[in-house]
């Protein structure tokens, strides 16, 4: 897409779709929202990157091994916060009785694990929407 | 302690398939070794979680720490523990024999991500089977369907794209109506635990039977769609024939295999059997059952694909453990259960030594077995003693499952269902035995001095030689799987 407009705002638009996607997954337990859906909103940033600037640039900004990574390290992380409660001793997936710090209600970082296991969600749901897309595009171009 | 082992199981499996990418760049061997050992520590816990289940009592483990009515629920009863030991003995062996198969399709970048989706699959077996939560099942149910039509269009191949596409298309509406099911009964209950959904089916029976009555046959539909239980089961021989051996092995002796298990959990635990009877949803299953014996078998005939054929030889199979299930008695579900395993072990082995033929030839056609008995031994044993076990030939597992469902039959009065049995039975020996006499009476003609014994790797030969020893063991001394399955009917 070669139009300078559409580039140019694209630009413009991106950092603060990032920004409000990480706000959306860092205040999951304080207010509507969560890791599903600042992880989608962090891939469709880069979505719209892919479909402004072509998908060459894309591979660049966030190539194969990268999402490879962060879809990993997603589930990774989900994990070892719930192996952490099976080391004490409690179920799976156990939250404050497990030892995590509550905090103090309404602020960031509060609710124990759920910021944690939130991190690793959105983590998760950004690097699965932006690796379909790309692999979407791959079959397009052979 | 013990409590935490299916959890940890499932962790196991769970980070072994994320980790497979990562361990893989390190050393692809050393990434084989792990999964091995990893399925070895699987393998034990879950022997176990069956001792002390047996034993104990049921583990019941509340994920979080959170009341069951609130948050998921896993229940360890002895029938959850023995399958689970059933699905992680045959999906070791098969893991064996695929290390050692590099030959068929599957090659090197495709190899990591192999693995990956068996682990997940893996996964979601277990979990399934573990889970004691409608929706969870559910959701296990997917990860399933998703993870074997990946697996069945592995091989990056024009020709398994349209069967991984039907089966996936297929098996998306058993699992949607599975769902339809689901929401129905948590309209008329509140709840997706099966424990508290079973308590207030009786009061929904009263207030709300349409909602039942869809739930019934919506689940019932849907599961059978994914069992391949006979009228549903075109996608089943395509899919599997077009798949590597080694995903055939585990997606005919396991995978189909837990959706029936699936079905059974329904039937007994949350409508309860009196409920589905009254609904004369057992006599559908019974027609659907002989109706699969009979034409599943005279399907098989017809085939000039040999893992077509086998496809087929399960539809068929399926059709004796739905009879033993919709029997609906203790002896039954017995010989459903005797089945269920003995039929695993049995086509894996029929899949796994036929995979051997495959190296060897390079065709799945049905003709050309001439000599191939004296080129490949052991495989052609192992494929002669499963053949036998599918026809019932005492001796072998097959028989003791087939006398077991007779027993069964006779004891509910259906007198025609033995009558099917007989012919279904002979029906499967007109297409096994002409491959044996092939394979071990006739000379072949082309490389009549070429008739040595072939080079196959330890890798392969291995797995196939346990199986078939673990359906000659199981034929001649059957009360060792008959005293375990009689304590999971008896707790059931």
């Amino acid at each position: 897409m070669n139009d300078t407009i559409v580039k140019s705002i694209t630009r413009l638009v991106i950092p603060f779709v990032q920004v409000y996607g990480i706000f959306i997954i860092l205040n999951g337990h304080v207010s509507p929202g969560g890791g599903f859906s600042g992880g989608a909103l962090l891939g469709t940033s880069l979505i719209l990157y892919t479909l402004v600037f072509g998908a060459i640039k894309a591979k660049h900004k966030f190539s194969h091994k990268a999402s490879e990574i962060a879809e990993s390290g997603g589930i990774l992380i989900f994990v070892t916060v719930g192996l952490i409660a099976i080391f004490v001793g409690m179920p799976f997936l156990t939250n404050l009785a497990a030892g995590f710090p509550a905090g103090s209600a309404g602020a960031i970082l509060s609710a124990g694990m759920i910021p944690i296991i939130m991190i690793g969600i959105g983590i998760k749901v950004a690097s699965t929407m932006i690796t379909l897309f790309h692999k979407l595009i791959e079959e397009v171009i052979q | 302690m013990i409590s935490q082992l299916p959890i940890i199981n499932l962790v196991a499996l769970l980070l072994m398939a994320i980790m497979v990418p990562f361990i893989k760049k390190i050393s692809f061997r050393a990434t084989l070794w792990l999964g091995g050992i990893l399925l070895i520590g699987v393998l034990v816990s879950s022997v176990f979680i069956f001792i002390h289940v047996a034993n104990v009592g049921d583990i019941i483990y509340h994920f979080g720490d959170y009341e069951s009515f609130l948050g998921i629920e896993f229940k360890v009863d002895p029938f959850a523990s023995l399958f689970t030991l059933f699905v992680g003995t045959l999906a070791f062996i098969i893991y064996v024999y695929s290390s050692g198969d590099k030959t068929e399709g599957i090659e090197s970048p495709e190899f990591s991500r192999y693995y990956v989706l068996y682990f997940l699959m893996l996964f979601a077996m277990f979990g399934i089977l573990y889970s004691n939560d409608l929706f969870n099942t559910y959701v296990f149910i997917e990860i399933i369907s998703l993870t074997s039509c990946a697996i069945i269009s592995i091989k990056r191949k024009k020709e398994p794209y349209p069967a991984a596409f039907r089966y996936v298309l297929l098996n998306e509406i058993g699992s949607l109506s599975f769902l339809f099911g689901i929401a129905m009964l948590y309209m008329i209950s509140g709840h997706l635990n099966i424990d508290l959904l079973a308590n207030t089916i009786q009061s929904g029976w009263t207030t709300l039977p349409i909602n039942i009555i869809f739930a019934i046959v919506f689940m019932t539909v849907g599961l059978s769609l994914k069992a391949a239980i006979f009228p549903f089961h075109i996608w089943l021989p395509d899919a599997h024939a077009s798949a590597p051996s080694t995903s055939s092995a585990i997606l005919s002796a396991v995978v189909v295999k837990i959706y029936i298990l699936v079905l059974i959990k329904l039937i007994l635990k949350v409508f309860g059997v009196e409920l589905f009877a009254s609904l004369g949803m057992d006599t559908v299953l019974l027609i659907f059952g002989g109706a699969g014996m009979i034409m599943g078998s005279i399907f098989a005939m017809t085939q000039k694909d040999l893992k077509r054929m086998l496809g087929y030889s399960s539809v068929s199979q399926i059709g004796y453990i739905v009879v033993g299930l919709a029997l609906m008695s203790d002896l039954g579900l017995r010989s459903a259960f005797f089945h269920i395993i003995s039929h695993g072990l049995t086509k894996a082995a029929l899949f796994l030594s036929v995979g051997i033929v495959i190296y060897l030839k390079k065709s799945r056609s049905v003709k050309g077995f001439e000599g191939l008995g004296f080129q490949i031994p052991i495989a052609m044993t192992v494929f002669g003693i499963a053949a036998f076990s599918m026809i019932g030939i005492p001796l072998t597992s097959g028989f003791i499952a087939k006398w077991n469902l007779g027993i069964a039959v006779e004891s509910a009065s259906q007198y025609i269902f033995l009558g099917v049995i007989v012919i279904s039975s002979l029906l499967n020996a007109m297409y096994y035995l002409p491959i044996l006499f092939a394979a071990f009476l006739k000379d072949n003609p082309e490389h009549q001095e070429k008739v040595s014994i072939e080079k196959i790797p330890a890798a392969m030969l291995l797995p196939i030689v346990v199986l078939g020893l673990s359906i000659l063991l199981i034929g001649i001394y059957p009360n060792l799987l008959m005293q375990l399955i009689d304590l999971v009917i008896a707790r059931l």
